[in-house]
């Protein structure tokens, strides 16, 4: 069975959408997958190393108000961190995660070590648009 | 196979997921096919109502063999041949 591609922009900096990132990627790692993810405008705030998986410095896209509900609900159903989440499907499968340029200067990181060391590399729009003209399955979230 | 075959069946590897919801059970199903040889055969445990028609579905897909689910009080026993 040949491997399919899924390619994610990623623009979302929230603990919500990012866990929901998370579960997708254990999917498509079960699914043998290659993974490419470009982290856009706000996801580039969460990948960075001061930010990463700390709650407290992440929003709620939705739902602001009951963001102590949600991740009390998520760590009692055993649920992993984004980066977590992240980390493991990297582990399983074929995963890069680019942060776009522009992202990366936004939030005040220049250069690759100012990323959680999930990130591979700092890239432009080009890349982003090529993978997604070449894969299988293409998400934004 | 039949519920009785099931149940007499000692698979070379029995992953207990019954502590995570989705996406663990399948993610634990995942790296534990890694570890076993062509042929071994694989029982799933979980308690995640999703995982019941996933993992099936995910099993022949990736080309192993599904046996067949036992439905216990409050789990499943999900039972998978690898390729």
């Amino acid at each position: 069975m040949e491997k399919k591609k899924l390619c994610l922009a990623l623009y979302t900096g929230s603990v919500d959408k990012l866990t929901a990132a998370g579960v997708i990627l254990s999917g498509a790692a079960a699914d043998d997958m290659y993974v490419d993810i470009y982290v856009l405008l706000q996801g580039a705030r969460a990948f960075r190393k001061d930010v990463g998986d700390n709650p407290d410095k992440l929003n709620m896209a939705e739902n602001a108000d009951m963001k102590a509900e949600f991740l009390a609900s998520l760590k009692n159903l055993k649920v992993k961190t984004w980066v977590e989440f992240f980390r493991e499907a990297r582990e399983i499968t074929d995963v890069k995660i680019h942060i776009c340029g522009l992202a990366g200067k936004v939030w005040g990181g220049e250069k690759l070590e100012d990323f959680i060391d999930l990130a591979d590399d700092i890239v432009g729009i080009g890349s982003y648009i090529t993978a997604a003209q070449e894969a299988d399955v293409n998400l934004f979230i | 196979m039949t519920a009785e075959e099931l149940k007499d069946l000692k698979a070379t590897k029995v992953v207990d997921a019954r502590g995570t919801a989705c996406p663990g059970p399948l993610l634990e199903a995942k790296k534990a096919i890694g570890t076993i040889n062509s042929g071994d055969t694989m029982e799933v445990l979980s308690a995640d109502e999703g995982t019941k028609s996933d993992l099936p579905k995910w099993c022949t897909k990736q080309g192993h063999e599904y046996f067949g689910t036992i439905e216990e009080s409050g789990y499943f026993r999900i039972f998978l041949k690898k390729k």
